[in-house]
């Protein structure tokens, strides 16, 4: 596809439908990038609802975000999993899981298990912060690769649920009373949530609120 | 104004910087990349409508096995045990985490299979071009179902629990394993063959025949 100018479609009064990209002509939009009175509300090739920007795209990222640092600290200073030995309850967090997997010589494991529930949700944590911080302040520069970035968190975000999937399993699979039990622990509701809310601020993000800033003034 | 905007513009958007670009016709085997930020546009697919009926009827049928059966078990004693989906989540909830186990049946189960349903009902629809008021609808839904189905995902939980297990049991797999991994890849192919350029526009065909009957 070539350019047809170096301009957003909206500066030209062209609005793409987030659910089919059917192009629609827009006469004006309200300051919260909806379609203002007088034009269409809904697009006319899907029947979804026609938005300029996502609505209330900072606000909303922004929000799910703060949660999602909040109930981090709780995940991590919580135990994940008690796996009770011969009736001796031993917890652990999920950095004192990854630290037996490497005692126990599993090595690659406790890599796959570092990068999906600890590097992954940092990674997306910052990246989204990052990309506020840039919305925020009209950075003008590396706009390829701060969207880059947003394909990159958009993409790992489901992985950290390795975790919670392993642990639901392991749970199911190792409930013999007399030789040992595994629960699951309070910091995996809170690990479940920050994995939840992290995705939903990374859908809720429009990439194309820092484009939007390029040349504007 | 509402006859003007029916008309399709020969126009495309970037979906991540909303660069405007000329549409052009893509060959099947090309990827068009956003000369902008570099997103990926449009991929076509071969016979996208057909694959993804044949791919959703076999993932249907393959959800029987995989939610019937057990995936791993351990034998503790003589006594074996299991583990299915369904399990997994029973436990969690009996232990009174009901929201983890949610998240789980979403994730594990049930967006799968609303996945599946969906392809089979729309491109079911698209091969024997049939007209259906919903399927708008449900076409938008498959496009945001698409991230919360983590049957991936959850195999690589399977793999990390199975390494953690086997360091101090036996461990048995059956064949509900084995239609998992098929159902995994039946999920995955039908990710990669959905052509939602294609898809909308011949769903858009029809209703407008639809719509020129009435
Ligand atoms: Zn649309
Ligand atoms: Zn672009």
């Amino acid at each position: 596809m070539s350019i047809s100018n170096k301009k957003s479609a909206l500066r030209q009064g062209l609005l793409r439908c987030h659910n089919c990209g059917y192009i629609t002509t827009v006469l004006s939009t309200n300051t919260d990038n909806t379609p203002a009175a007088g034009t269409l509300n809904h697009c006319p090739r899907c029947d979804g609802e026609l938005h300029a920007r996502l609505p209330n795209s900072f606000q909303r990222t922004a929000a799910l975000l703060c949660s999602a640092f909040i109930l981090y600290i709780p995940a991590n200073i919580f135990p994940i999993m008690i796996v009770t030995k011969f009736g001796v309850p031993e917890p652990h967090t999920i950095i004192s899981g990854i630290v037996a997997l490497i005692n126990g010589g599993m090595i690659p494991i406790a890599t796959l298990v570092f990068i999906a529930s600890v590097l992954v949700p940092l990674i997306k944590m910052l990246g989204l912060s990052i990309l506020l911080w840039a919305v925020q302040h009209r950075w003008q520069r590396n706009l390829r690769l701060l969207t880059v970035v947003y394909r990159l968190i958009a993409f790992v975000g489901r992985w950290s649920m390795l975790d919670i999937f392993m642990i639901s399993i392991l749970v199911s699979i190792v409930s013999s009373e007399a030789l040992e039990q595994v629960l699951a622990g309070p910091a995996a509701t809170a690990f479940a949530a920050v994995v939840v809310l992290t995705m939903l601020a990374a859908n809720s993000f429009d990439p194309r609120l820092l484009w939007d800033r390029l040349g504007a003034h | 104004m509402h006859n003007n905007s029916m008309k399709p513009l020969a126009y495309e958007a970037c979906p991540q910087c909303d660069l405007l670009l000329n549409a052009e016709a893509i060959a099947v085997g090309i990827k068009a990349h956003c000369p902008r930020c570099g997103c990926l546009l449009y991929r076509p697919r071969h016979y996208s409508i057909e694959r993804s009926f044949a791919l959703s009827l076999t993932g249907l049928i393959l959800f029987i096995p995989v939610n019937l059966l057990p995936l791993v078990g351990i034998v503790v004693l003589d006594n074996a045990q299991d583990a299915s989906l369904w399990s997994g989540v029973a436990s969690l909830y009996e232990e009174g985490l009901w929201g983890v186990a949610a998240l789980v049946f979403l994730a594990s189960l049930f967006f799968p299979f609303l996945k599946i349903m969906l392809s089979l009902l729309i491109s079911g629809h698209l091969y024997f071009r049939k007209t259906h008021r919903h399927l708008s609808i449900w076409m938008r839904t498959l496009q945001h179902l698409d991230e919360w189905a983590m049957l991936e995902v959850y195999t690589l939980g399977i793999i990390v629990a199975c390494v953690k297990l086997a360091s101090r049991t036996e461990l048995k797999f059956g064949f509900g394993l084995a239609a998992f991994i098929a159902l995994l890849l039946v999920i995955v192919m039908l990710s990669s063959s959905l052509d939602e350029h294609l898809f909308w526009r011949r769903i858009d065909a029809l209703n407008k025949s639809a719509r020129k009957k009435t």
